[in-house]
């Protein structure tokens, strides 16, 4: 069942109607699979000791000489120290010039951001829910979040819009960075954040570096992305006027990228929010910290609340930035605008910043200095309302279906103790040849290649046995998810209230930090591996609906309407007309759902998944940095295999519908709420 | 283009101008510290606080008196107890006075013996001890689980069998980065047990809890003092005493650890430059000690009667003014 996928796509290889150059394409990878075999079964059924990157110990060998001599090397002290004070330094005024905003100012600064990019809607959206921040009484925390997420944020825009552009430009450069960037966007956090401890030193420096680090990838891709979706005839009327190099880019490319730019930016900060738990882990404060009090006193309702706080921050800062307006051209008629306008639009400006200091002004006069907290609403009570009852009702007794954890026993016997028991007890060579040729068949012998060599790397960071513990742990998840997504994905596509109704759910599922409903998911599930799976389908169906829903949504009117014009019933539509063209929306799906399973690894090693995740949980917890990279690499490995082939399968479709896979694969990436 | 930079300028003077304003309306708090007992003022101090609620109350009473009684400015900072000894080290933190010696053997070595960055100042008073744990209730049904030789049956072992132990019998750990020995002792006398990773300490407590309200088995790794021992009943199982030669093989880490946890002695640690920076602080926080039974009076005031950690702190020093007084000399 859970390989069966891929398995079919090489039948359909195999057996579609071949030609006799197809069979003829058929023998080289053939041999080499065959070869990869006989190969394996001379080394051993087990992954030979020689075959060992001795990562761990060189990595614990580089931690341990940090240190104990950081402190009086020049690196230390002439570049990453300052580093760490400027940071802090820009974190503290930050946070000092919001607080001297107060919350009216803060709140009328929301207002003129999102008029200035979306308009009244943008701003008035904005507001009321950054309010409800307020609301549950995390005013000043949320303060603290932002100055961190904001400082992290311009700083990520600095290094990833220029990285972008030369990524865009060079296709070299792209190449280079995308090794690069996979290994930033799935390298689990626990296994740098305390190196980065060390180098920076705790709270805000780690902590926003970490942001960094982690938010800088959907920047350069975007942009990138941007860089390259420029017309071809532009940029060569650009050169047959006689741009030079720089011209063209700052004058023609920039420019009309504009709009890729902006999504960067908007994902950056979307990324960002993602970390603040784990920023709290190393001392930065804020509303991480309060989730984090609130899962150590296993209080459902005290940890949703801060998490709901995030929810809402991040949801005002997307609503604020995402630019709904239409933009305006660059060469649209300011240029040509008479004269007189010109004082308004110098007021304008003027009068924005006129009106935040005199509402932050009055608001000093009023002492207005914390949120009111005759306004407050303690939501943390009823949720452990709701959390007690859905714990006595579904755990067991419900009619027929059992309970949740027999569930939970269910899909451990049946799906993830024979899924783990086939990929352990395996030869590895078998799994590097299946693979491999799972590549080839999607993708060609060079994907073939990138897949084999892969999963021989797993066997060097000498995780093999973790690594398929973790694979059937994804594939389950990843199987499970899709089960949910696409229905409800197809669902929302053919009813607007649906969508309506899903759309809130979607934003708090994918922005909520996992950590709120650890403990939830612990008590309806056994403590185990379902607890780990459930998490990760919560993680990973928003983008799956989502995207089904766009690709369906995508399918043009012309065929839909000759089908129901030639009598076609609404099922007969779907499964006929839209299932098919929306194919590639939906590989992107599977995609995305793959990539978003294995990001949370480490969240579900925290709840019993085991695995990959536990070795990199040891990299924060037990100071094992080496096992803790092996582990992280193995999880990047086993990314970029799922990822090309996944890709793979939508480009194979794609080249039907003549589209850009990658263009909407990242603009879809990360908690952005930007589909 | 050139349209655009002057607009892209307008708005960054526009910025400034906030910028100004927000430095103008700062709030020019300082000189206006607050009035307090004693004369001059000491750097200021930073304690770490790490996640569980002793860790809060240590270092509330630290804090109060410090800013009380030494007039030293505190700040409390809120880390992962990992985190906590790279603080130390570059003095970013000044002292933590909660450390379980059993999950820090390698940061001791690393900067207490060799960096000799960090210094130990002393015990914190209140003694722990990890152990294997079942739900008191339990007992009543099985009385032979009352030591470990009870689990050599393994129809008994049995009771605690999951889906994710298959035949042999669940004994759960909770967060990782904890001190266990509980593989080998499983091993070494032949349980027939299925050591099992809950992944972090609330993945434990939700499980414990859940086991207590269904009344269904549950065997684990867990300790004391733990605010979790207040709320739900649990027993502590025999296991095997305490001999030199577990010891032993414990520091030789030979695999053949086979008897009970040893007692782990909480301490202090501080930064090595807090002496030169704060004297009369680091000579408190060298003096403080609580016994288990304060620790635990504090923390029942945070956990039971919901105050918070810094209240708690205040009330129990007004109430024991000799104690605080014999810290002070």
């Amino acid at each position: 069942m859970v390989i069966a996928a891929p398995i079919t796509g090489i039948a359909e290889t195999a057996t579609s109607p071949i030609t006799d150059k197809r069979w003829h394409r058929l023998v080289v990878p053939g041999v080499v699979i065959i070869a990869i075999i006989a190969v394996g079964y001379a080394i051993g059924h087990e992954v030979p000791t020689w075959l060992d990157a001795h990562v761990k110990a060189k990595v614990d060998q580089a931690y341990q000489w940090t240190v104990l001599h950081g402190d009086t090397n020049w690196l230390f002290t002439d570049v990453f120290d300052p580093i760490g004070h400027a940071i802090s330094w820009s974190t503290d005024h930050l946070l000092s010039l919001l607080r001297t905003l107060r919350w009216p100012g803060v709140l009328v600064l929301t207002a003129l951001i999102g008029y200035r990019t979306g308009g009244q809607r943008a701003a008035l959206t904005g507001v009321i829910v950054l309010s409800g921040c307020g609301l549950l009484g995390f005013w000043d925390h949320t303060m603290i979040t932002l100055s961190l997420m904001l400082v992290s944020v311009v700083i990520a825009l600095a290094v990833g819009i220029p990285l972008g552009i030369w990524a865009g430009l060079s296709d070299r450069a792209e190449k280079v960075m995308r090794g690069i960037l996979d290994t930033a966007q799935v390298m689990p956090l626990y296994v740098y954040i305390l190196p980065l401890v060390v180098v920076f030193g705790i709270g805000a420096p780690a902590a926003v570096i970490a942001t960094i680090i982690y938010a800088v990838p959907p920047a350069v891709r975007i942009t990138s992305l941007g860089i390259r979706g420029v017309a071809g005839t532009s940029t060569e009327v650009g050169s047959s006027f006689g741009c030079t190099g720089p011209q063209l880019l700052l004058k023609i490319r920039l420019p009309l990228a504009r709009r890729a730019v902006l999504l960067g930016v908007n994902q950056v900060i979307m990324m960002a929010f993602g970390i603040v738990v784990y920023a709290s882990l190393i001392g930065a404060a804020g509303l991480g910290n309060d989730v984090l009090t609130g899962l150590q006193k296993v209080d459902v309702g005290r940890a949703f609340a801060p998490g709901l706080a995030i929810v809402f921050a991040a949801i005002a800062i997307d609503r604020i930035t995402t630019g709904q307006r239409p933009q305006r051209i660059v060469s649209d008629t300011v240029a040509s605008r008479p004269g007189a306008l010109l004082g308004r639009r110098f007021m304008m400006p003027l009068l924005a910043v006129g009106s935040l200091i005199a509402v932050a002004v009055v608001a000093k006069l009023l002492k207005a200095d914390h949120f009111p907290s005759s306004l407050t609403v303690d939501v943390s009570k009823p949720v452990n309302d709701a959390a007690d009852w859905v714990g006595r009702h579904f755990r067991k007794g419900v009619p027929i279906v059992g309970g949740t954890e027999s569930f939970s026993d269910f899909v451990v016997i049946n799906f993830l103790t024979p899924a783990r028991d086939l990929l352990q007890h395996a030869a590895w060579y078998i799994i590097v040849a299946a693979v491999a040729a799972i590549g080839w068949a999607s993708g060609g012998w060079r994907l073939g290649l990138v897949c084999g060599a892969s999963f021989v790397g797993i066997g060097a960071l000498r995780v093999w046995d973790l690594a398929m513990d973790t694979l059937s742990q994804v594939l389950v998840a990843v199987v499970i998810s899709l089960l949910v997504a696409i229905p409800l994905g197809i669902w929302a596509a053919r009813s607007i209230t649906v969508e309506r109704i899903l759309r809130p759910l979607l934003d708090v599922a994918q922005v909520m930090p996992a950590f709120v409903y650890l403990v939830p998911v612990i008590f309806l599930f056994n403590v185990g591996r379902v607890p780990g799976v459930v998490a990760s389908v919560i993680y990973a169906i928003p983008p799956g609906i989502r995207l089904t829903t766009l690709g369906l949504r995508q399918v043009p009117e012309a065929p839909r309407e000759a089908a129901i014009s030639f009598g076609a019933t609404p099922r007969q539509e779907l499964l006929k007309v839209q299932l098919p063209l929306a194919t590639r929306a939906m590989m992107l799906a599977v995609n995305q759902t793959i990539i978003m399973c294995l990001s949370i690894v480490v969240v579900a090693a925290l709840i019993g998944a085991g695995g990959l995740g536990l070795e990199t949980v040891y990299g924060l917890t037990k100071k094992q940095i080496g096992q803790g990279t092996a582990g992280g690499l193995a999880i990047v490995l086993l990314a970029i295999v799922l990822d090309r082939i996944t890709q793979a399968w939508g480009s194979r479709s794609n080249r039907r519908a003549g589209a850009q896979t990658w263009a909407q694969r990242r603009f879809s990436r990360g908690p952005g709420l930007t589909l | 283009m050139k349209k655009r930079t002057t607009r892209t300028a307008r708005w960054l003077l526009a910025g400034a101008l906030v910028a100004v304003a927000a430095g103008c309306g700062s709030d020019a708090k300082k000189g206006a510290s607050p009035a307090t007992d004693s004369g001059a003022a000491g750097a200021p101090i930073t304690l770490a606080v790490n996640p569980w609620t002793g860790s809060a109350v240590n270092a509330n009473v630290a804090k109060v008196i410090l800013e009380t009684k030494l007039n030293t400015k505190t700040t409390l900072l809120d880390i992962d107890e990992n985190a906590t000894w790279p603080g130390l080290d570059k003095g970013s933190i000044d002292a933590v006075l909660e450390v379980w010696p059993s999950g820090h053997a390698a940061d001791v070595t690393t900067y207490i013996d060799q960096k000799k960055s960090v210094v130990k100042i002393g015990l914190l008073g209140p003694d722990a001890k990890i152990g294997w744990y079942v739900p008191t209730a339990l007992l009543k049904d099985h009385p032979t689980l009352a030591t470990w030789e009870g689990f050599k049956d393994p129809a008994t072992a049995k009771l605690f069998a999951t889906a994710e132990s298959g035949d042999k019998g669940q004994f759960l750990m909770g967060d990782p980065s904890y001190v266990s020995y509980d593989e080998q002792i499983i091993k070494n006398l032949n349980l027939p047990l299925k050591f099992v990773v809950a992944g972090s300490e609330a993945a434990l407590i939700t499980a414990i809890q859940k086991a207590t309200t269904d009344g269904t088995p549950l065997l684990m790794q867990f300790w004391q003092p733990h605010w979790l021992q207040s709320k739900v009943k649990l027993t502590q199982i025999k296991l095997p005493d305490v001999t030199d030669a577990c010891l032993a093989s414990a520091a030789a880490k030979d695999g053949k650890f086979a008897c009970d946890y040893p007692v782990d002695h909480l301490f202090k640690a501080a930064s090595a430059k807090l002496e030169a920076k704060n004297a009369k602080a680091f000579a408190l926080l060298s003096k403080i000690q609580l016994t288990t039974d304060q620790q635990n009076e504090i923390a029942s005031m945070v956990d039971g009667d919901k105050m918070t950690p810094e209240a708690a702190a205040t009330k129990w020093i007004a109430a024991n003014p000799a104690i605080v007084a014999a810290w002070l000399k």
